[in-house]
């Protein structure tokens, strides 16, 4: 348990010193916050602040900050020597998910207690079921986030195929502006990202609890699939 | 007796290319086994079948002890420091981490010190420290001096003949032919996917025969001669400098490699 723990640890550190963690799960959301704060709060209806700037950050940080760690670990020789060094093949999926979990609680603890601050933002009225919503969502970013990271394996191609979820997950969701406002197409394009069912269920705006267990099933149900073969050894 | 490791007609097919084509070696324990070979010739393959860290497509391998790999290809995260990765991995196997053994390996200089801006003779120390973290009893060693200096390699050197005095059982591909012949008791050549020698250095020049090389120079030229008889040999040479009334100014006689020896069955399998 002790090497265990290390491992969470340490790779929390490394998620920091590699700066593309630090980048998307702390300095971009946190910016975009410090920036856009002010007009959100003035456009977003009432204690839609917090949930928005959350759900933003968490989509960046997991889908844009995992999988290069996933790559590092997975489409390079290091989890050979993993493997060589007596420690399990999932290890690196595990510790990188863990770690990524823990930034990006911190993140969304830092928007919930700094809004109400800087913009005199509303709480949510249900912080437990606020948490609840955002500990299930933050499961489900990163479990898709494994399935790009494992699939692609390549540091060129990741960051794109990271970008072709990540742009339409914020720009469909609802989190800049109401869906109301989008075509049915896209609002119905946007039903396929978890983001769209995420800010629905920490606004209260519904029931949005099944679609986002179905992708975390899905996705949770592809990463061993894809861990499995980053380590066939043909 | 039973070796540490009994490879026996080991096969193995990267798509329509059969890399190993019935490879069959054993090591005994506490020995420094050489395995040879060109690049290509699947020293590696051979030993991560060895090693289980790949899929074989026919025969056996038995490994009798716990190993303790230095991969050839080997590669860890660029932030993570020399001290982390050994506390990460002995952490992981609950064993702690001999300092002697550290100290040897020179791991107090790369404590600190980023995987990433690690010199290539630095990381294969600090694989060479991952790999005897558990204490095993055979090691396996892909290619382990590649990139060091020369100070570096004989410290190496020592240290694998230090452990080859522990009991410990090596296992060793190279293509680096001094190397092997400083360390191995007995070597296997690889070539074309099938062992083609297999024994000891000295019987392996006796099988290719002796091979001095005699180099004569006179003010004229330079008379080159290789052979196994060197008295017959030199004994002609002078007999043709004295006919043709030249004075000779050097003599030099060299003995063949093991290299010379590898080559010549590598070509000829």
């Amino acid at each position: 348990m002790r090497g265990f723990l290390y491992g969470v640890y340490l790779q929390w550190k490394l998620d920091i010193r590699s700066k593309t963690m630090l980048i998307t799960c702390y300095l971009v959301p946190l910016l975009f916050f410090a920036m856009m704060g002010g007009i959100f709060s003035a456009t977003l209806p009432e204690r839609a602040l917090i949930p928005s700037m959350t759900v933003f950050g968490v989509t960046m940080g997991a889908l844009i900050g995992l999988p290069p760690s996933l790559v590092e670990i997975y489409g390079t020789g290091v989890q050979k020597v993993y493997r060589a060094n007596g420690v399990p093949h999932c290890l690196g999926l595990v510790l990188t998910n863990l770690s990524g979990y823990i930034h990006l609680l911190i993140m969304s603890g830092i928007l919930y207690l700094a809004a109400p601050v800087a913009f005199s933002a509303e709480a949510p009225a249900h912080p437990g079921l606020y948490f609840g919503g955002l500990a299930l969502f933050t499961a489900v970013s990163l479990s898709v986030a494994s399935v790009i990271g494992l699939a692609v394996k390549d540091q060129a191609k990741t960051p794109m195929v990271s970008l072709l979820i990540f742009l339409p997950s914020i720009m469909l969701s609802g989190i800049l502006f109401p869906i109301a406002l989008l075509p049915p197409a896209l609002a119905a394009l946007g039903k396929l990202f978890p983001a769209t069912w995420a800010y629905r269920l920490i606004t209260g705006q519904g029931s949005a609890l099944w679609p986002l267990l179905a992708m975390l099933l899905v996705a949770v149900a592809l990463n061993p699939v894809l861990l499995h073969k980053t380590g066939k050894t043909n | 007796m039973r070796g540490a490791i009994e490879v026996l007609g080991l096969q193995k097919r990267y798509g329509n290319h059969q890399v190993l084509q019935g490879v069959s070696f054993s090591v005994n324990a506490g020995e420094i086994f050489g395995l040879l070979g060109v690049n290509g010739a699947g020293k590696t393959t051979a030993l991560e079948c060895i090693e289980g860290l790949r899929k074989y497509g026919g025969g056996s391998i038995a490994v009798h002890g716990k190993l303790g790999i230095q991969l050839q290809s080997a590669t860890l995260p660029d932030h993570i420091l020399g001290r982390e990765a050994i506390a990460l991995f002995a952490g992981w196997n609950r064993v702690k981490a001999d300092p002697a053994l550290l100290e040897a390996l020179g791991m107090g200089e790369l404590a600190k010190k980023r995987y990433g801006a690690m010199s290539t003779g630095q990381k294969r120390r600090l694989h060479l420290a991952l790999a005897m973290l558990r204490d095993p009893d055979i090691l396996c060693l892909d290619e382990p001096t590649a990139g060091l200096d020369v100070e570096g390699r004989a410290a190496l050197h020592a240290l694998i003949r230090q452990w080859r005095d522990q009991g410990k059982t090596i296992l060793l591909a190279s293509h680096d032919m001094a190397e092997v012949e400083a360390l191995c008791s007995r070597i296997g050549i690889l070539a074309e996917g099938k062992i083609a020698f297999l024994g000891t250095v000295a019987e392996l020049t006796e099988k290719l025969g002796k091979h001095y090389t005699i180099t004569l120079k006179t003010q004229g030229r330079t008379e080159r001669r290789e052979t196994d008889d060197i008295g017959q040999t030199l004994l002609q040479l002078l007999e043709q400098v004295q006919a043709a009334g030249e004075t000779v100014l050097d003599i030099q006689v060299s003995r063949g490699s093991l290299e010379q020896h590898f080559m010549q069955i590598a070509k000829g399998a």
